[in-house]
């Protein structure tokens, strides 16, 4: 308990130093958070027209759609918000810098990604919050104290995964050149996490499920509330492969920080 | 010959593109894995209406739009806003701006020789594909010669918005955020993600009004309509013609106001 307060502290005075540098270029500042507003209205517009065209697709009505939509935006959002920092790691990795995280008295992990915190994915949430909320009122669905904390903790771990596959592939900068492209790629999952996985074939739900997990970020936690007379297995097991899933994207990142020997500067 | 000059540049970008063979292959993995998905997007899609043609694409019409659109994109993309934007933060661009040649011809010339590079890695391959899966769905014949002057009046005109956008970078110092709004704007209005056949007909309007349905729009629609009249064929070259002319005149007269107002540190 003393430690979590420990570093809940710690990160009280990071976060702080870094919104501080960051106000010191307001115009990117202003500049880029028009950038998230316009890359989630955009989103939002492509999923529109499609449902101008199409009443359900695969017996998912147009707000049931919605909310998976709306639900995905929030549980992307943690990723954006506190593990932002991956994508300069390879920089600090090829540049030597990255030598500098490896003398504090602290988890170096935590320490990494404590010094960034991006404002930008604070229009998602928003964003998100908003499309949930107007769907939850179209479905009609329930709304309960219980049914809150149950959203919240399914949101809460759907978030994890995409920050375990956020890290795995920032770690393989320790190893190979040029991840950037392995970042990409990745990051460009989080755009298919909106769709329910039972429009794939029987391997690709497999892949999805197992191998990518990105079937945990929106569709199984939803379920739970737009299914839930049919819950499967997996969605009440989701919050513990979430954690197993940090924990192992942790494992294997730390993995990586172990190995790396500084370039000699 | 004053071409082989700019030639040479080309030869270099060619060069510095084969450098990162290893980002090709997985740019191609997940190109591959975007095109299973939205296979089976628009799968289930078209599964759930009864009517096989909407709006008067079929599923197969409207795949063999999307995959070569996103190949289109794999090959046109040019990182420009990236480089320009970097170079202006480093001060290198002083470097570019003392070379005999104007900034803008040289880097669309540095930046061919990585397009070319990608039309033959991955727009080549993607189109004998399609037309191998398809058995035949894209009709070889004159309308490939369209296609082809399509493709390079697109490639102007996206060079042409990307230089805009480039020169807004020196007066603002924020690239991420620069870049991200070109990206996102470009690809919904091009109809890159969605063919424009599907918007609402007021959204339509509106888009045939702008420059970016001429990057991927145009080009594809003139490689797979079938049976479109020489006339018509020739009013689409025409506006995409247009297009670039005007981009071309906005892009130097914005980048000669801003040019004055640039400010390196040292270097």
């Amino acid at each position: 308990m003393k430690r979590i307060r420990f570093y809940l502290r710690i990160y009280r005075k990071i976060l702080a130093q870094d919104l501080k540098s960051k106000m010191s270029y307001r115009a990117d500042f202003i500049i880029s958070t028009i950038g998230m507003i316009f890359t989630n209205v955009a989103g939002f517009i492509s999923f529109w027209v499609v449902f101008q065209n199409f009443p359900s697709v695969m017996g998912w009505n147009y707000h049931e759609m919605l909310f998976l939509y709306g639900f995905s935006l929030i549980a992307l959002t943690p990723v954006q918000c506190f593990f932002d920092n991956n994508w300069s790691l390879r920089h600090y990795v090829y540049s030597g810098d990255f030598i500098k995280y490896c003398f504090r008295p602290i988890n170096l992990f935590f320490y990494y990604m404590s010094e960034v915190f991006d404002i930008k994915g604070l229009g998602q949430l928003l964003f998100g919050s908003v499309t949930i909320i107007y769907a939850w009122n179209k479905l009609g669905l329930e709304v309960s104290v219980i049914v809150l904390v149950e959203l919240f903790i399914a949101i809460i771990t759907a978030s994890l995964f995409m920050i375990a596959l956020m890290n795995a592939a920032a770690a393989t900068c320790f190893w190979i050149v040029n991840s950037g492209y392995v970042m990409v790629t990745a990051f460009k999952f989080k755009d298919y996490s909106r769709y329910p996985v039972t429009i794939f074939s029987p391997v690709f739900r497999f892949v999805f499920t197992f191998v990518i997990p990105i079937a945990f970020i929106s569709y199984y936690p939803s379920l739970l509330f737009l299914r839930s007379n049919t819950v499967p297995l997996l969605t009440w097991l989701s919050p513990a492969i979430g954690v197993a899933s940090f924990y192992l994207s942790y494992k294997f990142w730390m993995k990586g920080a172990a190995s790396y020997s500084g370039t000699g500067s | 010959m004053g071409l082989k000059k700019y030639l040479t540049f080309t030869r270099a970008g060619i060069v510095e593109s084969l450098q990162f063979r290893s980002s090709i292959f997985v740019t191609i993995l997940g190109n591959f894995i975007y095109l299973i998905i939205t296979y089976y997007l628009w799968k289930a899609i078209y599964a759930s209406v009864d009517s096989k043609v909407i709006n008067g694409m079929s599923f197969a019409d409207t795949m063999i739009y999307l995959v070569l659109a996103s190949a289109l994109f794999y090959f046109m993309e040019v990182y420009l806003v990236w480089d320009m934007g970097r170079s202006i933060q480093t001060g290198k661009i002083v470097l570019d701006l003392l070379k005999p040649i104007p900034y803008q011809s040289f880097m669309f010339w540095y930046s061919s020789g990585s397009c070319l590079m990608s039309f033959i890695i991955t727009f080549l391959p993607t189109a004998v594909l399609v037309y191998i899966v398809t058995k035949g769905a894209i009709h070889l014949g004159i309308n490939l010669l369209f296609f082809m002057a399509g493709v390079v009046l697109a490639l102007l005109i996206n060079y042409f918005i990307n230089l805009i956008v480039g020169t807004i970078c020196i007066h603002t110092e924020s690239i991420w955020g620069v870049n991200i709004m070109k990206e996102v704007i470009v690809l919904l209005f091009s109809g890159a993600t969605i063919p424009i056949a599907f918007f609402p007909e007021k959204l339509r309007t509106l888009v045939f009004y702008m420059p970016f349905q001429a990057i991927y729009n145009t080009p594809l629609r003139l490689l797979i309509t079938p049976n479109m009249s020489r006339q018509e064929r020739l009013q689409l070259l025409l506006i995409q013609l247009f297009w670039v002319v005007v981009l071309y005149g906005i892009s130097k007269l914005f980048w000669n106001i801003s040019i004055k107002k640039i400010t390196v540190n040292g270097g």
